[in-house]
């Protein structure tokens, strides 16, 4: 189990710094199609409220996973 | 004799714990009321406060909507989390709930644009911080007061009452609103009847601060603050300190971000999905939502108390991995329930009626058309053309290609399927109290007690606040991204459920990894 924990924090870890340069091409792709009122602020808020707590919690986590600091936890 | 003596402490015991309940309860029954009218009643506000026509005033009613609900919750979590963990639990949270009850009452005496101006929405949109943030801070409160109060194994019952509030605060503002509504008319609700929700809150903050102010301090925080073992920066020490801040990770991901989005897909989504997907007419809607909720309330405590026996953590998980698994399908059949091609119309009954009327300098054109099926149910579709009179005008918005007509689409269901669609709420509603009626007791379980309202509030505020109150804007988002053109009905109906089944399956495989089923004792450290 605590080799399943560790493992799935590089996924974790992985999947948070994933998430910026996806977030952020999807959001200048769409933006530039229609540059409207209403794309500008669901993206803002996408990524200046959803995205950094999605990524920097993710790699946070995935890191202390993998260092085997979920491992007491059982 | 010492029998006796035993039955009737631990009488007393319970006797205690309830009142603690009750008091607790009924705050926060207040403060989800108070921060639910806001939004039941946003078309009004919108109307009284925001002037289309004005777009910063309408940017304004967007960042109000959106900053109090996602942005500033959080805040409040930490600023009164700290409070709460430097000065105690109780008068924390009789502060937030006074800045809820006073800022709610305000926001039913603020002048509307047409009198200040726009005055109207800055104070407005303040006031509406004001609520974030005191909700940021009361819940919090009320989970770590109850849970101190509570005797060790039966922490998951008695924190599941406050688990109920969020659902009861929704019946009461819509309950209050209609009651209201009905009394004055809705054109007189429509043009100051709608205050009166707002400043109803005074008289019940009134008498829940009363209530309140007669409770005494947790007497975990007691015996903490006698031993002199407060956290001189609670802050600092839930989020800098590598043993605290993992777990504060740990709740958020494998937790409160499932339960979020479970939560705001089972009752709000469900309820934008009738309306918007399925176009069942507004009255009929919000009654299937109501009795779902209704009978589903209990349901809070049946799993909080079961999360005593069996652990908190398989009940959570079970409600995340079943949602997750059944939502699209469960979707799907309330949107074949509604669906008018597969129901066969009586022609005969069709009604088609238009009518023309003058609207200031509008000419205005009103076809209303009633369609009759088989199974009972009724569909009407109302479409309403308004050109100006003007013929320059006229002629600058037909260039403009802004002549175009307003539909309206309702469909009312018939009995049978009226019940179908209470039942595939309700299940829904069920996956919620798995999520969310153990949690409160899973949170306050986690922290030490020096720390424990500051670093609890946090990833619940996060996990509702962010994750959960998302919902209705990337779900709304993705659907209308299947749309092939305006005015056509989206491709895929069900793609909004995307986000939820994401962010659940997500939080499903961390909860079920890294998180104990173990119940911790919450013992003074």
């Amino acid at each position: 189990m605590s080799a399943i924990k560790k493992m799935f924090g590089i996924v974790w870890s992985l999947m948070g710094v994933g998430i910026i340069p996806l977030v952020i091409m999807q959001a200048m792709k769409e933006i530039a199609a229609k540059p409207s009122e209403e794309n500008w602020i669901f993206w803002s808020i996408v990524i200046v409220v959803l995205m950094p707590i999605i990524s920097f919690s993710l790699i946070i986590f995935g890191v202390f996973a993998l260092r085997g600091e979920y491992d007491v936890l059982e | 004799m010492a029998q006796n003596v035993t039955n009737v402490s631990q009488t007393e015991e319970v006797s205690s714990t309830r009142r603690v309940i009750a008091a607790s309860s009924v705050g926060t029954l207040i403060e989800w009321y108070d921060f639910y009218i806001f939004g039941t009643l946003a078309k009004i506000i919108s109307e009284q406060f925001f002037p289309k026509d004005n777009p910063t005033a309408a940017l304004l009613a967007t960042l109000a909507t959106f900053a109090a609900g996602f942005v500033i919750r959080p805040f409040g979590a930490l600023f009164f989390g700290r409070l709460g963990d430097l000065i105690g639990r109780k008068y924390t949270f009789l502060v937030t709930l006074v800045i809820m009850g006073g800022s709610t009452f305000a926001i039913g005496l603020v002048p509307g644009y047409k009198t200040i101006g726009f005055f109207a929405p800055a104070i407005v949109f303040i006031l509406r911080l004001l609520q974030g943030l005191a909700l940021g801070g009361e819940y919090g409160g009320a989970a770590t007061y109850v849970a101190e109060h509570s005797p060790a194994g039966q922490r998951g019952f008695w924190t599941s009452f406050i688990q109920t509030t969020a659902t009861l605060g929704l019946f009461l503002a819509l309950g209050v609103i209609l009651v209201v509504r009905q009394t004055l008319g809705v054109e007189t609700f429509s043009d100051w009847g709608w205050r009166i929700p707002f400043l109803l809150s005074a008289l019940l903050v009134g008498v829940s601060v009363f209530i309140r102010m007669k409770m005494s301090e947790s007497p975990m925080f007691v015996k903490m603050k006698k031993e002199g073992k407060i956290s001189a920066n609670p802050l600092a020490e839930s989020f800098k300190k590598k043993d605290n801040l993992k777990m504060v990770l740990i709740a958020l991901l494998g937790a409160t971000a499932g339960q979020g989005v479970v939560w705001y897909t089972g009752q709000f989504y469900a309820l934008s999905f009738l309306q918007n997907a399925c176009n069942v007419e507004f009255v009929q809607s919000n009654v299937i939502i109501s009795i779902a909720l209704l009978i589903g309330t209990p349901f809070f405590i049946v799993f909080g108390a079961l999360s005593d026996k069996i652990g908190r953590k398989y009940i959570m998980m079970a409600g995340m991995l079943i949602a997750v698994i059944s939502y699209k399908p469960i979707y799907q059949a309330m949107y074949d329930e509604a669906a008018l091609k597969t129901k066969v119309e009586m022609i005969d009954k069709t009604t088609i009626e238009t009518k023309e009327a003058v609207k200031g300098t509008d000419n205005v054109t009103t076809t209303v058309t009633k369609k009759t099926y088989e199974d009972g149910t009724t569909y009407k579709e109302t479409v309403k053309l308004t050109v100006p009179i003007d013929p320059v005008k006229k002629a600058e918005l037909a260039a403009a290609d802004k002549l175009k007509p307003e539909t309206k689409k309702e469909v009312t269901l018939p009995q049978n399927s009226y019940y179908k669609m209470i039942g595939f709420v309700l299940i829904q509603v069920i996956f919620v109290t798995m999520v969310y009626g153990p949690i409160a007791a899973f949170l306050v379980e986690i922290f030490p007690t020096r720390i424990r309202y500051t670093s609890m509030s946090l990833p619940y505020h996060i996990g509702n606040g962010v994750f959960g109150g998302l919902v209705p804007l990337i779900s709304t988002r993705l659907v209308e991204a299947t749309r092939p053109a305006p005015g056509l009905p989206p491709a895929d109906p069900l793609a909004g459920l995307m986000y939820p089944i994401l962010i659940a399956s997500v939080s499903f495989v961390i909860g079920m990894l890294y998180i104990s089923n173990k119940t911790n004792n919450m013992d003074v450290e």
